[in-house]
């Protein structure tokens, strides 16, 4: 209980992880990914558009209107100095009720300053950079008082965008102060700035401004309206992405699961359909098709073989019998020791056929529904006890440690033929190979997993022989004196698959002996052959084995 | 014995008619299904031997069709399919033991005659005895010649399962199937490790031995 409480804490970051692994291995959600991303980027593209029509378009038109204001006070001041601003006030660009005490730095007042400042004037004289300037506040009146002209402080309009003959463009910031509420209010200008030339020198620039705070501020907020709703778009796209591509993972996942189940031997099961004639539901009736395809040859492979098996069984039989009954005839004659023999070749012969369609059977995973979570220990015990005497009797010392409480997904027959091939195996090739030490073991492996495995101290199996000897009738040349189908482990690898246990052979109880350069093992590494389960998904285990018997340990 | 044999191969059937009629029994024949249930109905034998291919009507109708009818006839399974789901079907359809093809004729016969043995009362008792060997099941004890003979569990079994067919042939693959419950032949002498052992205990120091090899079957029980 202590590990499991332990892996639930561990879950949550876990199981985030592997979610987004699995999101990004996701096709759908990879392409609706991408498609989010498309979305999002068009839709700014559009606001930008939006954007470039009305603010820019306002900015340009202030800039239009800028410019012909300074062409008109240009014309202006080139006609008549400062009669120009009498002229301006004439023409209702200045306001009327202005005090002139200097034609050109000329405060006006203002009663309402805190209103917005739409045009500026500007006067810059080159000799001694001081400005000049006139706040024109359309047809309200305004004041601003001298010390402001320099806090209105022309900090921007500089001659670094100086053009020969042509305008500069600047954007200032003014301090606006509001003489009422003693408040002030920083504001962004839009300048335009000309050159003035008298008798061909440069006496000054004019320049000539307008507030663009309030069309700067639309321009920001929608800049970040088009900021937030780009987000909220991709935030958006990513969970509709997601939500697609679990809903197309779902059947698709169906359909994977489908597959699993066919390829562990349930060929009865089907895909389900929507018959929606979409293409998801188009694919699952055509795996269907193909799977009842599948299902019909399997039967029809499956009766052809049982037919063989039947066909080629009897005579055999037949064969067997009547070599028994002439054996029983003869009795202890020689005569009847060569027909027992034969009888007994005879039966060599159908064991091996027997092994071969198991095998196949196994391949075909047919049993893999009789697997069911179980304790190996009373199997294990059982096939000690069994061999144990065997071993003995065959020179050899045979020890088992089993730990108890393990769990593996197993059926009990199959489990101990496995094993017991092994320890056959260990007790014909180590015994016959001067070998003296067979250990079967189980115990607790990493992750959840079972070791079983079965080590003794003879020759061995060299590196590179040790997938070969896996298949069916292969036998090494070593071996080929000794009685054997060469089926045995084929059958052991056979039955692990049905388990999707991984069999693994190793060098043997002599490895380290060998390594050490120890002569007492003549080189002999021993073999180690060890069968892994995997973790038995269900917690619950069947403590009997299938029959009930226990069976008293040796 | 009076048995019924029903096999569709007919030089087997022969065999088998020929071994089992020399040891002792009387033995009828049928070739087919439909055949082998009015013979079985209509006559009442000790133990049916029956193929599980058959043609006509499939050997497991016919067992499953007396079974229904109400006959509890002791049936020995005959099969190619010699997997244990097969042999699980089988016995589930009534069937009392499986051998699966092929078969020697001795296991056969041990086989036929350990069932036939069944419908005998002496099934429920609680004390076996074979020559000066006796066996008191209850309370797991062995004496011979009133000597107590200790012995593991699992050779108690051996030594009850060889009893309680005393005086008939246990093969191996019985042994293996009743004691240890293995559906599958070892390559190695395993069983004869085992045997020799209890036949070190019981046999050894006591003048007549009981427990017989049988040349190409298995062990026999019997003073």
């Amino acid at each position: 209980m202590g590990s499991s409480s332990k892996s639930a804490d561990a879950q949550p970051l876990g199981d985030l992880a592997e979610t987004l692994g699995r999101l990004l291995k996701n096709t759908v959600f990879r392409l609706s990914l991408v498609g989010a991303l498309l979305f999002g980027g068009s839709l700014l593209v559009a606001q930008l558009i939006v954007y470039d029509r009305i603010v820019s378009a306002e900015i340009r038109r202030i800039d239009d209107g800028l410019r012909s204001d300074l062409i008109e006070l240009q014309s202006l001041f080139e006609k008549g100095g400062d009669r120009v601003f009498q002229e301006a006030k004439r023409i209702g660009a200045l306001p009327i009720d202005t005090p002139e005490t200097s034609p050109l730095a000329q405060p006006y007042f203002d009663q309402g300053a805190r209103e917005t400042v739409e045009r500026v004037v500007t006067l810059r004289d080159l000799s001694d950079d001081t400005y000049s300037m006139f706040v024109f506040k359309g047809r309200k009146s305004g004041k601003l008082v001298t010390e402001e002209i320099a806090a209105l402080g022309m900090d921007a309009p500089s001659l670094a965008g100086f053009v020969s003959r042509g305008l500069i463009r600047e954007r200032a910031i003014a301090t606006v102060s509001d003489i009422e509420t003693d408040r002030t209010e920083e504001r962004r200008v839009q300048v335009l700035g000309l050159v003035i030339y008298e008798d061909e020198v440069r006496v000054g620039i004019l320049f000539v401004g307008r507030d663009i705070e309030t069309i700067m501020r639309t321009g920001e907020r929608m800049r970040s309206a088009m900021t937030t709703s780009s987000f909220i778009a991709l935030f958006l796209g990513i969970l509709s992405s997601i939500f697609v591509a679990r809903r197309f993972a779902r059947r698709v996942d169906i359909l994977n699961k489908l597959a699993t189940d066919v390829q562990a031997g349930h060929l009865d099961r089907r895909a389900p359909r929507t018959y929606s004639e979409d293409e998801m539901d188009r694919l699952a009736e055509h795996l269907n098709g193909m799977l009842d395809h599948i299902d019909r040859l399997m039967q029809a492979m499956r009766y052809a073989g049982d037919s063989v098996a039947h066909d080629l069984r009897t005579p055999l039989t037949r064969l067997r019998t009547r070599l028994e009954t002439a054996a029983v005839e003869a009795g202890d004659s020689p005569e009847g020791d060569v027909l027992y023999a034969a009888a007994g070749d005879a039966d060599e012969l159908l064991s091996t056929f027997d092994s071969v369609l198991r095998i196949a059977r196994l391949e075909a995973g047919e049993r893999r529904e009789l697997l069911k979570p179980l304790d190996p220990k009373p199997i294990l015990d059982d096939l000690a006890e069994l061999y144990e005497p065997a071993c003995e009797d065959a020179g050899l010392s045979f020890t088992y440690d089993i730990e108890s409480g393990l769990t593996i997904m197993a059926d009990r027959g199959l489990l101990s033929q496995a094993v017991s091939n092994l320890v056959e195996n260990a007790i014909k090739y180590a015994g016959g190979g001067g070998g003296s030490r067979i250990h079967l073991s189980a115990q607790k492996g990493q992750r959840g997993r079972v070791r079983i495995f079965v080590v003794d101290d003879g020759p061995g199996i060299p590196v590179f022989d040790r997938e070969r000897v896996r298949e069916r009738f292969v036998r090494l040349d070593k071996s080929r004196t000794l009685p054997g189908s060469g089926l045995g482990l084929a059958l052991v690898d056979a039955i692990a698959d049905l388990h999707q246990a991984e069999l693994i052979l190793d060098d043997g109880l002599g490895s380290d002996a060998v390594l050490a350069g120890h002569d007492d093992h003549d080189g002999r590494p021993g073999l180690k052959v060890e069968l892994v389960f995997p973790r038995a998904k269900s917690v619950k285990t069947d403590d009997s084995p299938s029959d009930g018997r226990k069976g008293g340990s040796a | 014995m009076r048995i019924l044999v029903v096999e569709d191969d007919e030089v087997a059937a022969e065999y088998v008619k020929k071994g089992l009629s020399e040891a002792g029994h009387v033995v009828d024949l049928a070739t087919d299904g439909d055949t082998a249930l009015e013979m079985a109905q209509a006559a009442d034998y000790d133990a049916l031997i029956l193929d599980r291919m058959l043609p006509k009507r499939d050997g497991l109708q016919v067992l499953m069709d007396l079974r229904e009818g109400g006959d509890a006839t002791p049936v020995l399974i005959l099969s190619a399919l010699g997997e244990t789901d097969h042999k699980v079907e089988g016995l589930r359809a009534g069937g009392d033991d499986y051998l699966a093809k092929p078969y020697s004729f001795m296991e056969l016969l041990a086989r036929v005659e350990a069932i036939g043995r069944r419908s005998d009362p002496t099934a429920a008792v609680t004390k076996l005895k074979v020559g000066d060997l006796e066996m008191d099941l209850l309370a797991r004890t062995v004496h011979r010649g009133g000597q107590k003979v200790l012995l593991q569990p699992r050779e108690f079994r051996l030594l009850e399962c060889l009893m309680r067919n005393a005086g008939r042939v246990v093969t191996r693959t019985m042994l293996l199937e009743k004691v240890w419950d293995y559906h599958f032949d070892p390559q190695t002498n395993v069983i004869d490790v085992h045997i020799s052992r209890l036949r070190g205990k019981i046999d050894k120091e006591f003048g007549t031995p009981l427990l017989h090899t049988v040349r190409g079957a298995g062990y026999r029980l019997q003073p």
